[in-house]
């Protein structure tokens, strides 16, 4: 039996496939949303009743602990903590230090417990939800936490993907073309599909990991804070003051205005103080606003017009604020889909993705894609890119390397995901160095092939075949590749390696021509008075060249003329900063 | 591996995009690894299959047996500066716009966004009218073919390799000034 579980940033819930049916299941007290809370005292406690001692023992109590897994200190969402920049993150908890997969275990543990009860049997395989713009970090730590739960995790699957499934089971004969608006706890992901005869293809997806209600939580605090003019609080009753903008959030829903009540806060007083619904959604909209931007990429990734969509599927805790709804049907101009459960739709999509693989049920087959394009950085810091985002997955993709320097003795290869163009700005996933003998310019060949598998978790191969010696690097758990793949793809790619060198020395080459060719033009405009009129001309001169080598897509002449450019505008840049420093004196 | 006759799809240079979608779907749902009967390696290879077939630059050069894009169209050459200097507006303003910091610096941004905004879409609707253009020409050399010339394929596929990477760069330029603007 494999279970289906819903590993949310505020609430967590697990579910089976039973006699035909998607079943969640409920703890002792019938409930079956478990709060994603963990609470390090004498014994461990996940759940409501950790989620009791969060405000008397703030720092013995994790919450939200999702949007720190799989990120490390100096990653956006661990301000406030403390670390090295650069080292996976951990928390100073239960006298040492824990990182966020082993928090996040506590609460899988719980949940297969409360499966085990209610079952009577062991449950030790699952299928575990995470957002659809998780990265390859998140989604291998998310892995990690169910493996330290003492589950086989079978498939990570993401989100609004699972909830699509939850929708279109009773549409399985249907054709249509779907969002899923998926606002949870902590993150955003819309994912637009297509749905066809019992295929569910996700055609695209954009999301933010940094975006959900806890966000709203905050801002509706921050509005009690300075509505009510307290001072700066401790870390309880900040706790404190954070629940009752929660449930003034929540209450405000189907209310239009609501009193929140803190008797006997640690500084002293007591607070009470009556919010209406309009008051707080203005400090919401602006960061509801935020997922606009998201929807409107999704759609131009799917190549489709938002009046192509059947519908627009609603999930996550958040989207029952009317103001959400709102947004979303100004966003796609057409009133959103409510039929999903927000809080279990993505679960039992979870349940029925562990029935597909068990073979319960049957016709119908999930195309998931991988979020984010993966390649790795080469000659001048750029991206290459060797999987593009919304690749559907699994799949495979390799690309052939050559070495840019006469006597280089390795190469180093630095896994990328991410959308920039500039190889620092994406995320790095890890690196490692393939050695070979020193080799002429072009003569040390290593092949990369990047295997992405069903979890879309990646898997890098690299190969030196230069001297013949051949040599199998792996990052992660990099499967086997057969030889004779490899020999397949390094000669499908050895012929073009050298035009590949070529190419890549000219985008290079473009990008600084790109960035030259209007500075200078904005320089001479800017100094048109003061320039001698020969100076002028001379450069005029080699911005010509420049364009012209471009259009030539002559990498040579293009490089050369670059270097002319280069120097002849040596002094309009001290020109432009006199100017500067003249003018604002 | 011949991506037309994997998808059992007419060997032509015009593709309905829905059907390239639907007969993908059919045999993908039968394929993926998920499914009794899977195969992760015809997956694959079926996905790349479609991506080809989708992507009319492509797709012409499967038709003409040329791998490389090694011609600049004219028109091409054309948008070339124009796109170039609009992505670097964008991106230095964009960058300002994101470490400005005082409501005085941000003021003094919105007159140079909203005229980049207005540049932006002059350029993108022309590109846009070049793409129908080019959309155009490939249904000629469809009704032409298999009488068409290789290199007029050659020269559409690269036109429309670059017709879609701009396209695609100023409409991602043109969401993040929609949403330094509003």
């Amino acid at each position: 039996m494999i279970a289906g579980i819903d590993l949310g940033t505020t609430n967590s819930l697990i579910g089976v496939y039973e006699s035909g049916f998607p079943t969640l299941l409920a703890d002792e007290e019938g409930k079956r949303l478990i709060p994603s809370v963990v609470h390090y005292g004498p014994t461990i406690l996940v759940g409501q009743e950790a989620r009791r001692m969060q405000s008397i023992h703030p720092n013995l109590t994790i919450s939200s602990v999702k949007r720190l897994i799989g990120r490390r200190f100096g990653d956006e969402g661990t301000e406030g903590l403390t670390g090295t920049p650069g080292i996976p993150v951990t928390l100073p908890l239960d006298g040492g230090l824990l990182t966020p997969e082993e928090i996040s275990s506590e609460i899988l543990k719980k949940l297969k417990a409360i499966a085990e009860a209610r079952l009577g049997t062991e449950v030790t395989r699952a299928v575990i939800t995470v957002p659809a713009y998780f990265n390859d970090a998140q989604r291998a730590a998310t892995r990690k936490a169910g493996e330290l739960a003492g589950f086989t995790v079978e498939r990570i699957v993401s989100e609004p993907t699972a909830a699509a499934l939850a929708y279109g089971l009773d549409r399985l004969q249907e054709s249509a073309k779907i969002a899923v608006y998926d606002l949870g706890g902590g993150t955003f992901d819309l994912s637009i599909l297509q749905l066809d005869n019992g295929v569910f293809q996700v055609l695209s997806t954009h999301g933010d990991t940094q975006l959900g209600g806890d966000d709203l939580d905050q801002a509706i605090a921050a509005l009690i804070s300075s509505l009510a003019s307290l001072p700066a609080l401790s870390i309880s009753d900040e706790i404190r003051l954070r629940e009752g903008a929660r449930s003034a959030k929540e209450l405000l829903s189907t209310e239009e205005q609501t009193t929140i009540r803190l008797p006997f806060l640690e500084s002293g007083r007591s607070l009470e103080i009556t919010l209406t619904r309009s008051e707080v959604e203005k400090v919401c909209d602006p960061i509801i606003r935020r997922t606009r931007m998201h929807c409107l990429r999704a759609l131009e990734d799917a190549g489709i017009k938002s009046s192509d969509l059947d519908q627009v599927i609603l999930v996550g805790g958040s989207t029952r604020m009317p103001l959400v709804q709102q947004l979303v049907a100004e966003i796609f101009g057409k009133e959103p889909n409510l039929s999903q459960h927000p809080d279990e739709a993505v679960a039992l999509g979870a349940v029925l993705q562990g029935a597909i693989l068990e073979g319960n049920l049957q016709n119908v087959a999930l195309l998931d894609i991988t979020p984010l394009s993966l390649g790795i950085e080469t000659f001048g810091g750029l991206m290459n890119v060797i999987i593009p985002r919304n690749t559907t997955i699994p799949a495979k993709a390799g690309e052939m390397f050559t070495n840019a320097v006469a006597g280089q003795s390795g190469m180093k290869i630095s896994v990328l995901q991410g959308e920039r163009e500039l190889a620092a700005d994406n995320w790095t996933l890890g690196s490692f160095e393939i050695p070979f003998p020193p080799a002429a310019k072009g003569v040390a060949r290593v092949g990369v092939q990047f295997s992405i598998d069903a979890d879309g978790i990646l898997q890098v191969l690299a190969r030196d075949t230069g001297t013949g010696a051949e040599k199998i690097v792996e990052i992660k758990s990099a499967v086997e590749v057969s030889d004779e793949a490899v020999e397949a793809m390094l000669a499908g790619s050895l012929e073009h390696a050298f035009e590949d060198m070529d190419a890549r020395i000219f985008t290079e080459a473009r990008l600084k021509a790109e960035e030259m060719l209007p500075a200078v033009e904005s320089a001479l405009e800017q100094l048109a008075a003061e320039l001698p009129a020969d100076e002028a001309k001379l450069i005029r001169h080699q911005a010509k060249e420049v364009t012209a080598a471009l259009q030539g897509k002559e990498t040579i002449r293009l490089k050369k003329a670059l270097t002319n450019l280069d120097n002849a505008t040596q002094t309009l840049a001290t020109r432009l900063i006199e100017k500067a420093m003249k003018t604002s004196s | 591996m011949d991506p037309f006759s994997l998808l059992s799809l007419p060997r032509r240079p015009f593709l309905d995009d829905e059907a390239i979608g639907s007969a993908y779907r059919r045999l993908a749902g039968a394929l993926h690894p998920d499914q009794a009967g899977g195969d992760a390696a015809a997956f694959r290879e079926l996905g790349e299959a479609s991506a080809i077939l989708c992507d009319p630059s492509r797709r012409l050069r499967e038709l003409s047996g040329s791998l490389a894009g090694n011609q600049l169209p004219p028109q091409a050459a054309d948008f070339f500066l124009k796109v170039a200097s609009i992505l670097h507006r964008s991106d230095s303003l964009t960058t300002q716009a994101a470490t400005a910091s005082t409501p005085l610096s941000k003021a003094l941004l919105i007159a140079p966004l909203k005229n980049l905004a207005s540049d932006l879409q002059e350029t993108l609707a022309q590109l846009r009218e070049w793409h129908s253009s080019l959309d155009r020409e490939l249904h000629q050399l469809d009704r032409a073919w298999p009488e068409s010339d290789p290199a007029a394929l050659n020269l559409l596929a690269d036109s429309f390799a670059y017709a879609g990477r701009w396209e695609s760069q100023l409409r991602e330029r043109e969401l993040a000034l929609e949403a330094l603007l509003s």
